[in-house]
Parts: C-alpha cells; sequence; structure tokens
C-alpha cells in the first residue's frame, strides 16, 4: 500500500476546520467583541453603543477603585484556596479510606458522586431551606436539640461565607474523589504487597507508595480545582443573590453578572469579562507550573 | 375493507394537517408567571382564547423584576420579541417605543376600528416618548397596607384607620415590638420599593408626587432625602424583621402567613398570595398606609402601569396580526377583566364586575379604593432601570449608615 494516504491532510482538515470555525465564531470573536466593548459606552443589553467611554479606559480605572470588585476578587482567591483545602483534600482522604476497604467501594462512589448529578440551581434553593431563618432545617435543629433560643442569620456578615462555601465545596468532592480513587485503583497490587512483606504499615504504605505515585492525578486535580472556582456562579447566585449581606458576597462571576443583567451596565460588565479571562488564565499558568506532572 | 381504511386515514391526516395550517401559534410574554396572583385567572383566560380561535398561545411569562425587564428589552435588541407583550407603559417602554418596536393603538384601529373600544382612551397609559397610546392595560394596581388583625389584637393595636398618622403608626410598631412581634414584614435587600414609594409621598402630595429630582439639595431631593431617613429610623427602631438585609422578600411575607408581623406594604396583585397561602383570610385586611403632611392616609398610589402591546413584527406577519388581536380583544374584555382585579384602578367604561363571592380582603380593597381621596402613580417608575435599581441597592447602605440618603440619590440621578 502506498504511504501517500499519510501525507494526504484533506481529512484531517475536513475535521478541524469546523471545529476551529465553531470556536472562532462563539469563542475567540465574542471575546475580542467584549474586549472592545469594555472601552464602550453600553447601556443595555443588546443596545448599541454610543460610542467610546471618555477617556476610553474608564472602566479599567473604575474596576481597580470599585470596592465591590476588590470584594470579588478577595471572594474568588478566597473559594479558590478552599477548594483545594476542601475540595480535593476531602476527596484524597475519602479516596485513600475507599481504596482500604474490600467490600462497598462501589457503594461509596455512587454515594459521593451523587451530588454531581443534581443541579446547582436546585442544590442552592435545598440549601437556601436549610440555612432559613424563621423555621430553617438549622434552626430548628440547634434550638430543639442544643437549646438554642435565638434563630441565626446564617447569611448575615458574621455567617455568610461559611454559607455560601459549604454547598460549594460539598458538591464537587465527589468529582475529585472518583478521579482520585480511579487512580489509587491503577497502583499495583505487588508495591503493597511487598511493601508489606518489609513489614510496611497502612500509614507508611499511604506516606511513601499511595501519595508518591498519586502525584500526577492529584496535579490534575488541583489544577482542575483551581481554574473551576473561578467559574462558580450558579449555586452562590441562587443562594446569595445580589452580594448579600452588604456587598459582602460578590464573586467576579456574580458580579458580572449582577452589573451586565441587572444594572444594565453592559460595558463594565465586559471590563470584568476581561479581568476574570485575564486572572483565569494568568492564575492556570501559575498552577500548571507549580504541579507540573513528573515522568517517572 | 383495507383499502375504505387507508382512505380513511389519509383524510385524517389531511384534515389534520389543515387545521394546523389554519391555526396560529402565537408566542406571548406576560408578567403573569411563577406566583404571580392573576396566573391562575391568565390561564383560563389564555385556554377560553385557544378554544374560541383554535390557535394556540405560546405562553413565555415570568415574574417581573428588573432582570425580566432587561431580557425583555434584550430580546427586541435582538429580534427575538414575542407575537404579544404586557409591559410596564412607563419610561420602561421608552427604548421600544423610540425605535419603533411596537404598534400604535392608532394604527391598530386604522385596520381593526374596534379594538379595545370599551377602554377609555384618556387612561390606556400614553407613551413618555411621543404621547401616543400603544398598550391596552388590563387591570390596574393599587398599593396598601396589608394587616396581620392576628398580630395587632395580641398587641392591643386597632386596625388602622382613614385617618392614620405617621406618628400613630410608630406608636403602634412600638407597641407591636413590645408584645413580642415584628412590626414590619419587608426585605430591604430585595424589594424595599414599596416604602421608598410612601416614604417619599409622605413628604410630598399627590400634586407633586412624580417630581424627580435634579440633586439631592433640591426640594424635590430634600423630599425624597427624608423619606428615605424615615426607612432608616424604623430600621433603626427594630421595626424591620432582624434578617431584612439578607432575607427575601417571600421570606419575610411568610412572616404575616405565620402570624408573626403585623403590617406590610404591596400591590393589588398580593391579594392572590394571601388568598392561596394563609389559614384564613378573614384574620387579614387591607387598609391605607399611614399619612403624614400634606398628604392623607387615603392619598394611595395606583394607576394602570401596565399593558398589552403588539410588536412591530408580528403586526407585519398578516396571520400573527389578527391572532394578536384577538388575542388582547378577549384579555381586556370587560368580563375578563373584572376576573383579574376586580379591586383596582381600571380603564373599563363600564368599570370593572366585583365577584359575588368577595372574600373579606376583596371587599377590604374595595371600600380602600373607593374611599380614596387621590391617586398618584409610582414615582420610581419615572426612573431609569440602572438608576432604580442602583437607588435600592443602595438602601441597605443608607440604613446601616454606610452611605447617606443623599449620596445615594446623587448616585441614582447621575444614572437616569
Amino acid at each position: 500500500m502506498s504511504s501517500t494516504i499519510y501525507k494526504n491532510k484533506l481529512p484531517l482538515l475536513v475535521f478541524l476546520v469546523p471545529a476551529f470555525l465553531m470556536m472562532g465564531l462563539f469563542l475567540y470573536y465574542p471575546f475580542v467583541m467584549n474586549f472592545f466593548n469594555s472601552f464602550s459606552n453600553i447601556s443595555g443589553l443588546g443596545t448599541a453603543a454610543k460610542g467610546l467611554n471618555d477617556p476610553w479606559y474608564a472602566n479599567y480605572i473604575r474596576l481597580f477603585s470599585d470596592p465591590n470588585m476588590r470584594t470579588a476578587i478577595k471572594n474568588s482567591l478566597f473559594l479558590m484556596l478552599m477548594t483545594i483545602v476542601f475540595q480535593v483534600g476531602i476527596a484524597l482522604v475519602l479516596a485513600i479510606f475507599v481504596d482500604m476497604i474490600q467490600k462497598g467501594a462501589q457503594f461509596f462512589r455512587t454515594v459521593y458522586f451523587f451530588p454531581i448529578v443534581i443541579s446547582a440551581t436546585a442544590l442552592g434553593l435545598l440549601f437556601n431551606l436549610i440555612y432559613l431563618y424563621d423555621g430553617g432545617m438549622l434552626n430548628q435543629l440547634l434550638q430543639k436539640v442544643f437549646g438554642f433560643t435565638q434563630n441565626i442569620d446564617w447569611k448575615d456578615q458574621d455567617h455568610f461565607m461559611a454559607t455560601m462555601l459549604t454547598p460549594v465545596m460539598w458538591q464537587y468532592v465527589g468529582f475529585y474523589f472518583v478521579i482520585l480513587v480511579t487512580g489509587l485503583n491503577n497502583i499495583p497490587q505487588e508495591i503493597y504487597e511487598a511493601a508489606s512483606l518489609d513489614g510496611a504499615g497502612t500509614w507508611q504504605r499511604t506516606r511513601f507508595i499511595s501519595l508518591p505515585l498519586l502525584r500526577n492525578v492529584l496535579c490534575t486535580c488541583l489544577v482542575l480545582a483551581i481554574t473551576g472556582a473561578l467559574k462558580v456562579f450558579d449555586l452562590p447566585w441562587v443562594m446569595m443573590g445580589a452580594g448579600i449581606p452588604m456587598d459582602e458576597s460578590w464573586l467576579t462571576g456574580t458580579y458580572m453578572y449582577n452589573q451586565t443583567f441587572l444594572r444594565s451596565d453592559v460595558d463594565y460588565g465586559s471590563t470584568i469579562a476581561v479581568l476574570i479571562v485575564v486572572l483565569g488564565v494568568v492564575i492556570s499558568q501559575i498552577a500548571n507550573k507549580i504541579f507540573r506532572e513528573k515522568e517517572y | 375493507m383495507k383499502k375504505s381504511l387507508v382512505l380513511s386515514l389519509v383524510l385524517l391526516m389531511l384534515l389534520s394537517a389543515f387545521s394546523s395550517v389554519l391555526a396560529e401559534e402565537i408566542t406571548v410574554v406576560t408578567s403573569y408567571g411563577g406566583d404571580d396572583g392573576n396566573r391562575v385567572n391568565f390561564e383560563a383566560a389564555v385556554k377560553a382564547y385557544e378554544a374560541a380561535t383554535g390557535n394556540k398561545v405560546n405562553d413565555e411569562s415570568a415574574t417581573s423584576n428588573e432582570e425580566w425587564k432587561a431580557k425583555i428589552l434584550t430580546d427586541f435588541e435582538t429580534g427575538a420579541e414575542p407575537d404579544v407583550l404586557f409591559f410596564f407603559n412607563g419610561v420602561d417602554s421608552n427604548p421600544l417605543v423610540e425605535a419603533g418596536k411596537v404598534v400604535s393603538v392608532d394604527e391598530i384601529r386604522a385596520v381593526y376600528p374596534d379594538y379595545a373600544s370599551n377602554m377609555k382612551d384618556s387612561m390606556l397609559g400614553a407613551s413618555p416618548v411621543d404621547g401616543k397610546n400603544y398598550s391596552i392595560p388590563v387591570n390596574g394596581y393599587w398599593e396598601g397596607l396589608f394587616v396581620n388583625k392576628t398580630v395587632l389584637a395580641a398587641a392591643g393595636v386597632e386596625v388602622p384607620g382613614a385617618d392614620y398618622t405617621w406618628e400613630q403608626f410608630l406608636l403602634d410598631c412600638q407597641k407591636i415590638k413590645d408584645a413580642g412581634y415584628t412590626p414590619i414584614a419587608v426585605s430591604l435587600q430585595e424589594v424595599p420599593h414599596y416604602w421608598f414609594e410612601f416614604t417619599v409621598f409622605n413628604h410630598g402630595s399627590v400634586a407633586n408626587h412624580l417630581d424627580l429630582p435634579a440633586s439631592s439639595t433640591d426640594e424635590v431631593g430634600q423630599k425624597w432625602v427624608a423619606g428615605l431617613e424615615d426607612i432608616k429610623t424604623l430600621y433603626d427602631s427594630g421595626f424591620l424583621p432582624a434578617n431584612t438585609l439578607t432575607a427575601t422578600d417571600a421570606e419575610t411575607f411568610q412572616l404575616m402567613a405565620e402570624d408573626k408581623a403585623a403590617f406590610a406594604i404591596d400591590g393589588s396583585w398580593k391579594i392572590g398570595w394571601f388568598q392561596s397561602t394563609v389559614a384564613d383570610i378573614n384574620d387579614y385586611t387591607v387598609t391605607y398606609i399611614p399619612g403624614n403632611g400634606d398628604r392623607a392616609a387615603t392619598d394611595i398610589i395606583g394607576g394602570l402601569s401596565m399593558g398589552y402591546y403588539i410588536p412591530r413584527k408580528a403586526w407585519d406577519v398578516p396571520e400573527k396580526q389578527k391572532a394578536a388581536v384577538d388575542f388582547i380583544a378577549l384579555m381586556s374584555s370587560d368580563d375578563v377583566v373584572s376576573t383579574f382585579g376586580a379591586t383596582a384602578v381600571t380603564a373599563l367604561k363600564n368599570g370593572t364586575t366585583p365577584p359575588a363571592d368577595a372574600d373579606a380582603l376583596v371587599n377590604a380593597a374595595l371600600e380602600m379604593t373607593k374611599g380614596s381621596t387621590g391617586i398618584a402613580p409610582a414615582v420610581q417608575d419615572k426612573l431609569s432601570s440602572e438608576a432604580r435599581a442602583d437607588l435600592f441597592a443602595n438602601i441597605k447602605n443608607i440604613v446601616t449608615g454606610k452611605i447617606t440618603a443623599a449620596e445615594a440619590i446623587d448616585a441614582a440621578i447621575a444614572l437616569n
């Protein structure tokens, strides 16, 4: 058979060009337009721009002086940190425990993964009922079981962060758990058996075999968690709406949505979107460098 | 036998295809979605229209809020407008009129002379852009003070009447608070709208309520400052729910249903919520909001702020045009309007017919509107959506002292 079939690039192009066009049309063109919009004066979604802002970079000056934007960036970075510690951390601990048991591993996989399949909006509504001030599950529990006499406002300035982050953390633990438990299953059993013969205990097998051989999978999870944290929107939006309490709970995504869709400040919303992209690119590059996979 | 069976089937298919060609499908967007008090009435009217015309209604109604308004304006901008729209007739509709996206009543009457002939033209709600009528109102609205009589009795407070003053109201709120109840059910973080409207109204009169300030320091601006400071007084006095800065409107209203709160201001559309939520409707009433200065308690906020529009895009398609006109004709007929808002302000020449089996709350509303001495539309409807959203988002900052009322007003005016 002639080897020219490998030189004919046409089939490759047939498959690559449509995907490229789709990406160009629905991702890169809107991004370029969004960048342009961030310098324009647009006071309503879908309305034409009324020329450029004066000065044209006005929105970028506002971006750095807007206290709500500072809150949004601070909260998003904090969410990222919590994602690493709690989502990946808890998933790792659960994965190690489940990997150690012989029976019921599949049951736990299903149980821990289940929250992923529930829509974030439904989860938000569910947690809203749990945290409800008057007659909510948590307040009823505290009063009937622990004798509390006053309702706790779980969305006030003292509690809002835990209230917002708990469901976000809880929802995605199962996602990283499944990835990590699959990684653990791929470690050859012979290594553990040899270590046991040499007298290694459970902790030593985990510390010196499981964790080092799981490094690459763990790195992938961390990169996914960090980049995913920047995109969290729906669950916090359903629970905390417009920055409840007192503009304290804004995330970059919720603040952008609020400015664009509720305040009709489309050009400022576009500016926030540009910042989100820049943050996403920079942070994911840093994360990729720190958690680079090792060749064994 | 087989041949006749096949022939019958073919005939049936042809008939079905023919009837579906004749029937028209129209997309309708209204604010009668979600838990709107008139949702049931709207669904019944849609069914009646479908039965009478054979047309199909694709109902895309939702709950009216700032997000809903923004979505509708975007739909028009992007060419995705509905065939019939029920929307505000104040400044919110200006972009639609300015862009020629909706058809005027005069233009419709040139083709359909009887269009909305049962309505008073002077009350249709002329556009602020050119003074022409574009929409046909159905049910007007009023805003009133909903009262939980059980809570008032427990606190030893009389049900407010037509001569109720702001001073008496503050004293009553203190009594209610001392008795262990929440005097006022309101979510300042989500719906401070009604309290803004009435506290500002209380520093003016029917004659000047619709004036907009040019700055916080002019006469109208000072009126607004005083109104917003009244809300701060209510907050500082502990008359609002403990979680008023974090709760939703639905959460705070639940306090009324559970006999935990005494007063709430809302509109005529809230009657449906009371009828479907509370255990005994006789335990509730609606009355005048306490008056102050030149504004008597019997001067109320109300009017006809919304109506049915026919978008230009649907008007230009003959089949859609007829279907849209028929739909609005049914929705604005005397019978249907009476089911939607018998207690409210109406543009009907013959007036509305109150239901024979009216409950205590409906009767109280009828009595209230009948006894009103003056009526003014809501001034907030004269603000652009950007300015309004900014002002209401800042009310939580005013009551907690993060910014002053004057600063909030100036920021909103700058966006108007």
